[in-house]
């Protein structure tokens, strides 16, 4: 049995805005959300890289506090995005317990805050609580945190997945789900990922000198995908939703359809961890393609993972180059509000739903002059009106992890 | 502690820690408030607190089974007396 899956709900949080016309707002005026590292009194001090995509506005959040207890600031996240995807999709509290219902959702390593104070405490000689380590903080802080606060928000049943592949995490989350539905074994899916602040990734990247360091002083010019002045990527935070729907059902029930997955391509690139693979990442857009039974010339959008680290892009533009030539536009959102980690695989998916439904392609913020090793593609320098009908959403994680989604326009 | 203060201060820990304003001094506090076993822990360390020394665990377990803020009383005043 294989069934068609669509897009019934959309929500993202991110550094450039919360909801669709802020964040439409964003991309037409290019403005960017990246901003200062903040101080933690703990790493910062130590980063050379001193900007962070950051969501810098308030959440009005109204959870009850038997769903906070249980939920680290990932997790707000997580359910918020969730909580305004599954309004939007209008699905009702008795499906969503009917065990039809699932949920694919991760992050990066569930919550660092929670970890750190964890450890802090652990660590500390002069703890001023007795119980110092709370009850729930493994419940907060543990790497399937944000979906299982999701399972008990919207009392949902059914199956529970929750990637954890650094920056393929969500797209890994959509496409698993989007397979869920697919053969039979769900018929809706809440599919998504969230990462928050958090200044340990920042080392991490700072310590593999992948870090932008060049634009401390003005947060605004970086991460520069594909222009020849890019110096790395920017570290971020956020969250998005999608609710993948059975498409029958969707039908039936008169739901709004913002798009149809048709098709998601995954592999390893066998190797290396670290460094990404030609070889593999062109592959991966050959199996989203043959997954979708199209032919590389019916895409006419690209979102590049493109997190502006000097091998990287290049080699993804090679490698978007040897499928596509050079036929599609293709955007880097990254340079709009960083490297948003776990999160950045559905963010990119939601923005590219936006474009779609608004007519339009936005350019790569701050590509200014293409490194020549990468201008092979069709880069979106500015923003043009265009009819998406097919878009293909990249994403590649440490570890070697690669993914293709191919979403198309519901018409 | 009289039993009075450890009354208010139990009170004033449902009402900021527990959003839970006013419970019945007998009400199941599982069936009527949602209080469940992680709630109870997390009361545990506040008890902690108010008490200045910690729990032993085999005290935390005997405090598995309580159900109404009396029994939270009758437990922190037992506790109380076996520390002075």
């Amino acid at each position: 049995m294989e069934r068609r899956v669509v897009i019934t709900g959309a929500a993202a949080i991110t550094p450039i805005g919360h909801r669709k016309d802020e964040i439409l707002d964003s991309l037409v005026n290019g403005k960017s959300g990246v901003a200062p590292l903040r101080e933690d009194d703990l790493l910062s001090g130590y980063i050379h890289s001193k900007v962070f995509g950051t969501v810098g506005y308030p959440i009005a959040y109204d959870f009850d506090r038997k769903y906070r207890k249980t939920m680290g600031p990932v997790s707000f996240y997580a359910c918020q995005v969730a909580k305004e995807a599954i309004e939007a999709a209008g699905l009702e509290r008795g499906f969503l317990s009917s065990g039809r219902v699932g949920v694919a959702f991760g992050s990066t390593h569930g919550s660092p805050t929670v970890q750190r104070d964890i450890y802090k405490n652990f660590f500390s000689r002069s703890q001023s609580r007795f119980s110092s380590i709370g009850a729930v903080d493994y419940l907060k802080s543990m790497v399937h945190t944000t979906a299982v606060n999701i399972t008990k928000m919207f009392g949902i049943t059914g199956r529970v997945i929750a990637s954890s592949t650094a920056c393929a995490t969500s797209s890994q989350a959509i496409g698993f789900g989007y397979e869920t539905i697919k053969f039979g074994m769900q018929d809706a899916m809440v599919c998504g990922g969230a990462d928050e602040y958090d200044t340990t990734t920042v080392a991490v990247f700072d310590n593999l000198l992948a870090c932008s360091t060049d634009f401390n002083a003005t947060p605004h010019l970086t991460p520069r995908p594909f222009d020849l002045r890019r110096d790395g990527l920017v570290v971020g935070e956020g969250g998005g939703a999608v609710i993948l729907e059975e498409y029958d059902m969707a039908k039936r029930r008169g739901a709004h359809i913002l798009g149809e997955v048709i098709g998601f391509g995954c592999n390893n690139n066998g190797g290396d961890l670290i460094l990404p693979s030609p070889k593999g990442v062109a592959e991966v857009i050959r199996l989203g393609l043959e997954n979708a039974a199209i032919s590389p010339d019916q895409v006419d959008f690209v979102s590049a993972h493109a997190t502006a680290t000097k091998m990287g892009d290049i080699i993804e533009a090679k490698a978007i180059h040897s499928i596509y030539g050079d036929v599609p536009y293709v955007t880097g959102l990254k340079g709009y509000m960083g490297h948003t980690m776990a999160s950045c695989g559905v963010i990119e998916a939601v923005i590219t739903l936006y474009m779609m439904e608004k007519g339009i392609v936005a350019p790569t913020l701050n590509l200014e002059e293409i490194d020549e090793r990468c201008a092979m593609i069709r880069h979106a320098t500015k923003l043009h009106e265009f009819p998406i009908k097919i878009a293909s959403v990249e994403n590649f994680a440490f570890g070697g992890v690669n993914t293709s989604i191919i979403i198309k326009k519901f018409e | 502690m009289t039993r009075g203060e450890i009354q208010s201060r139990i009170l004033e820990i449902f009402k900021e820690e527990f959003e839970i304003e006013n419970p019945g001094l007998d009400d199941d506090l599982r069936d009527k408030h949602e209080f469940d076993s992680i709630d109870a822990l997390d009361l545990l360390s506040r008890i902690e607190d108010l008490l200045g020394s910690s729990l032993t665990q085999d005290e935390k377990k005997q405090a598995m089974n309580i159900r109404t803020i009396h029994h939270i009383i009758d437990y922190v005043e037992l506790m109380a007396a076996k520390r002075s």
